[in-house]
């Protein structure tokens, strides 16, 4: 990769996070957002509201960083799967772990849990829920893809399944709403303390990923040429799964099912910087997190209530990918 | 073999219009009488109703308070949850569950229990289950449920279903009612618009969703000299925490269960810590009984008194909510509230 594509890449989600911080319903003048970033890293009078600086600090930043977090993430995940599966339709959630996440979630709800309890909870179910697709596809101490693909498929029905029950069973005038904002994805939790508990998984999952990256380019290829290349398959499998795995639970443990950006963004890394995983994987974690951000500005500021990020990742990023592929026909640069 | 053929799908035409011959009833049946509902029909129903199945439920409460609990053979499952409402009234546990959640019908067990009439709030459509219901010649009366005037017709409109000496206790429900909207009135209409707080009512926990316009809650946040902080319209819209902060609320009233637990979560939150009303130590959760005062309860009544003395404490200082309330149950549900269970009701808490 060129230099300044590095640079770009990386200088344009942290020039999003910074913009982030000055858009939103709250009028808050811009010099005193500066002042306030600022005041945090040098001394200078306090001369704004403890008000305006709750809203920069405690509601804008936690919020624009987990965006920025989850984004990054669920797109790094995307493509470490498509290229793993050697599909490019699979998504992070193809193990089940939305599913399972989505259900622990609705139990929280239906308890009556805090958003952190139901963070934990969520993200705990999102883990067991993987494990079980993972027991379910060994086979001879190997995880063949078709039996991962499958095992996903009967792992999350089943938890989708316990998801449809939970609803049933939901108080339609308080919880059953409830459930259902949560399963349309929105990043209204992020707090101080939520980012506290999701930022270390995404990345410790993360990292692992960027560690993987060019083992990545080998098993694309197949498990047996991988292993004819002397790659210990079922090691590496089992690392990418944890990887993703970490990193997708706490991202829906956080702010629900945020479809699309893990499906679509590896495809929009692969068009820019082609299939090879040790450029496609940083650039699907800037892209990734760039247009969470975005798209996250739009959900809460476009409205009085808040518009879903399920709703909005798709009806703007569909006509968008729909443009580029147009353009680019579908093929790699 | 045609000819067979033909011969016995007369006899089953034949069959089946003999049934609707019998089971049909002449519109000017002596036994019947005929009332219109909330989507326009015109509803025949027996002179005497004594069966009733409540698919609304809320408005189970409104049955009990009108001394017709022993009419309901079926009901909700939400409406036996309430703690109160099982307290009270023991018996709507073994009454059969006939609706579920979404306001689907068990179809057999709702045929099962031979209601005279049935039920249901009207929020613009019929359910999907009311063609299959006809066929069975069951009434369906569907009863307006989005503002407290509404809430006053569907009172009438219950009484009127179950018999006379209903609609006697919902017209004097109604009296009361309105006096209690009088007597707060006659205060609130005086104050300024700088006078009135901001009102927030939340509607969930987990998921931060707030209760908007056109709306019940709407209406007794006016009544009780209040301002909707929400700008939304309609109930349990979800909101991002800085358009809460936009708003800055000077009261904020929780209303889910578990209430207790939820105020202490948005005292908690440092993202709440600057908002007027938690500053100023104004948050409240909102009194819980038969069924949620705030909404579509027979305690909407109340909600409005505890309304303006929360907002209001020191205009209203002769109002006792807590006599008042004791004075209701009382009458309508004909239990003497202990200083316990005033406690559990006001403070939301399972008795």
């Amino acid at each position: 990769m060129r230099r300044s594509v590095v640079v770009a890449m990386i200088a344009a989600p942290l020039a999003l996070l910074y913009a982030s911080l000055f858009v939103g319903r709250f009028t808050v003048a811009p010099a005193d957002v500066a002042r306030i970033l600022w005041s945090n890293v040098y001394p200078i009078t306090h001369d704004w509201p403890a008000s305006v600086e709750t809203i920069v600090m405690q509601i804008r930043l936690p919020r624009a960083v987990l965006a920025m977090f989850v984004g990054a993430g669920l797109a790094a995940s995307g493509s470490a799967y498509q290229g793993m599966f050697r599909n490019p339709l699979v998504s992070p959630d193809i193990l089940g772990v939305t599913a399972a996440s989505a259900f622990g979630a609705a139990v929280a709800l239906l308890l009556s849990r805090n958003a952190l309890e139901l963070q934990a909870v969520a993200f705990a179910f999102g883990l067991g829920g993987v494990f079980c697709t993972y027991l379910l596809a060994r086979v001879y101490r190997t995880t063949p893809i078709l039996m991962l693909v499958l095992s996903g498929v009967v792992v999350a029905a089943f938890f989708s399944a316990l998801l449809s029950g939970a609803k049933y069973v939901a108080d339609p005038e308080s919880k059953l709403p409830a459930i259902t904002y949560w399963l349309l994805g929105s990043l209204n939790g992020a707090s101080t303390r939520s980012l506290a508990m999701a930022l270390p998984p995404i990345i410790a999952g993360s990292t692992g990923l960027m560690f993987l990256r060019w083992q990545l380019n080998v098993l694309a290829m197949g498990d047996e040429e991988a292993r004819s290349l002397g790659v210990r398959t079922e090691v590496l499998k089992a690392g990418v799964i944890v990887c993703t795995t970490l990193i997708t639970a706490a991202c829906v443990s956080v702010c629900g099912i945020v479809g699309w950006v893990g499906l679509v963004i590896p495809h929009l890394g692969r068009m820019l910087v082609g299939p090879d995983h040790r450029a496609l994987l940083p650039m699907s974690l800037c892209i990734g997190a760039a247009y969470l951000l975005l798209i996250d500005d739009v959900a809460r500021t476009a409205t009085v209530g808040e518009i879903p990020l399920g709703i909005l990742t798709a009806l703007i990023g569909a006509p968008f990918f729909a443009y580029l592929l147009r353009k680019t026909r579908g093929t790699w640069q | 073999m045609n000819r067979r053929k033909a011969l016995l799908a007369v006899a089953h035409l034949w069959g089946i219009g003999l049934l609707a011959a019998w089971t049909r009833a002449p519109a000017a049946d002596p036994g019947t009488r005929q009332l219109t509902d909330a989507a326009g029909r015109i509803v025949t129903l027996p002179t005497r109703v004594t069966r009733v199945a409540d698919a609304w439920h809320a408005n189970n409460g409104v049955v009990l308070m009108l001394g017709a609990a022993d009419k309901i053979v079926a009901t909700t499952a939400q409406a036996q949850n309430q703690p109160w409402f099982r307290r009270l009234y023991p018996r709507i546990e073994q009454v059969p569950a006939a609706f579920n959640a979404a306001g689907e019908a068990d179809m057999e067990a709702l045929i099962g229990v031979r209601p005279d009439v049935i039920l249901m709030a009207y929020d613009g459509t019929m359910p999907r289950w009311s063609g299959a219901v006809s066929a069975y010649h069951l009434p369906i009366v569907m009863m307006p449920n989005r503002s407290l005037a509404e809430l006053k017709t569907t009172v009438r409109m219950t009484g009127e279903v179950l018999g006379d000496s209903e609609s006697r206790i919902a017209a004097e429900y109604l009296r009361y009612f309105d006096d209690n909207i009088r007597r707060v009135t006659l205060v609130t209409s005086k104050l300024g618009p700088l006078e009135r707080p901001k009102v927030l009512h939340t509607a969930s926990a987990g998921v931060l969703t707030v209760d908007g316009r056109q709306s019940v809650i709407d209406d007794w946040i006016a009544i009780a000299g209040g301002i909707n902080a929400a700008d939304v319209v309609g109930v349990g819209r979800p909101v991002t925490m800085e358009q809460v902060a936009a708003w800055n609320p000077d009261v904020i009233i929780v209303g889910t269960a578990p209430n207790q637990q939820n105020r202490q979560s948005i005292l908690d939150d440092p993202r709440w810590r600057q908002i007027k009303a938690v500053k100023d130590g104004r948050v409240f959760v909102n009194p819980s009984g038969v069924y949620l005062w705030d909404r579509h309860s027979a305690e909407a009544a109340l909600q409005v008194l505890w309304a303006a003395k929360t907002l209001h404490p020191a205009e209203f200082a002769d109002l006792d909510v807590g006599q008042e309330t004791r004075k209701f149950y009382e009458t309508y549900f004909h239990h003497a509230l202990s200083d316990d269970e005033l406690n559990s009701i006001l403070q939301a808490t399972p008795p």
